[in-house]
């Protein structure tokens, strides 16, 4: 397949790869993060790795939390209580 | 010995409890349990992939809690100590049930072959807003392939990506180096992000 840019080699590549969670939580510092960003405009594939790695982070981060089982919250809370009047405060 | 006058550190909204609880009142523990059975259940389902051994690691953590409340150091926030002791009671829990195989994800089985395999094209589940793609079906795509990760790594995002700590507080609770946790989170990310490319792409 014809290379869309050939400056673009495929060690660069994978050397942003691997920085690319980095670079999504901003603990790069900003010449790292200036290098990353002009490489992403040029090159699509590392942009598409960018934002499926993005969402990826973001869906984890949005998964419904559940709620925790009425009969086991009753047991825990009875659990605790026989603690809290056994042991001396 | 903490002194009780003391200031909170670190912006810990529980270490006023705390210190309650350590001057007598122990009756302030179910506060303590009302501000993270939630959290540390979810924590569990995470972790244990089953409701029963989430419970299980829910009691056991609230128990050792308040077993070794006293020795709690305001130094750290309360947060990051209690899924310390969670994750310690996860890790007991796991060597009685069947977990994902340990094993290393290296990054190279996470790059593509050849030019020809990468995709030109931001997939639409990539570029479509979030209430849009995370239903139901895709929440359990997600919530299994965190349990297909080799627990080492599944720590480490769930902390990250699921609960919310820093690369920071993630090494703090695991004993482990911040680049550690950097690299183990990459490394689970590109682990799910296949996962996600495989259920929209196959």
């Amino acid at each position: 397949m014809k290379r869309n840019n050939p400056k673009h080699a495929h060690q660069g590549c994978i050397a942003l790869f691997e920085r690319l969670s980095e670079y999504i939580d901003r603990e790069l510092d900003p010449p790292t993060c200036r290098d990353i960003e002009a490489h992403i405009e040029s090159c699509k594939p590392c942009q598409v790795c960018l934002e499926t790695l993005k969402q990826t982070v973001d869906l984890c981060r949005h998964l419904q939390r559940q709620q925790v089982p009425e009969t086991f919250s009753l047991k825990l809370r009875e659990v605790i209580f026989d603690l809290v009047e056994k042991k001396p405060g | 010995m903490p002194n009780p006058s003391d200031p909170p550190k670190n912006n810990d909204n529980d270490a006023e409890l705390i210190r309650s609880i350590n001057d007598g009142r122990q009756e302030l523990f179910f506060e303590l349990v009302r501000r993270y059975e939630k959290s540390l259940y979810n924590f569990g389902l995470r972790m244990c992939g089953n409701p029963s051994d989430a419970e299980d690691m829910v009691q056991d953590t609230f128990l050792n809690v308040f077993r070794y409340l006293k020795g709690f150091r305001y130094e750290t926030k309360f947060k990051n100590w209690l899924y310390r002791v969670a994750t310690s009671a996860c890790l007991k829990k796991k060597r009685r049930s069947k977990f994902a195989p340990e094993r290393e994800l290296s990054l190279d089985e996470f790059l593509p072959a050849d030019e020809s395999a990468v995709s030109k094209e931001v997939p639409s589940w990539a570029s479509q807003p979030l209430t849009q793609v995370l239903d139901e079906e895709l929440g359990g795509i997600i919530r299994n392939a965190l349990l297909e990760l080799p627990e080492k790594y599944r720590l480490v995002i769930v902390l990250r990506d699921v609960e919310g700590f820093s690369t920071q507080e993630a090494a703090e609770i695991l004993d482990l180096t911040p680049s550690n946790i950097k690299v183990r989170l990459h490394r689970a990310r590109l682990f799910l992000r296949e996962a996600l490319r495989t259920y929209y792409e196959t």
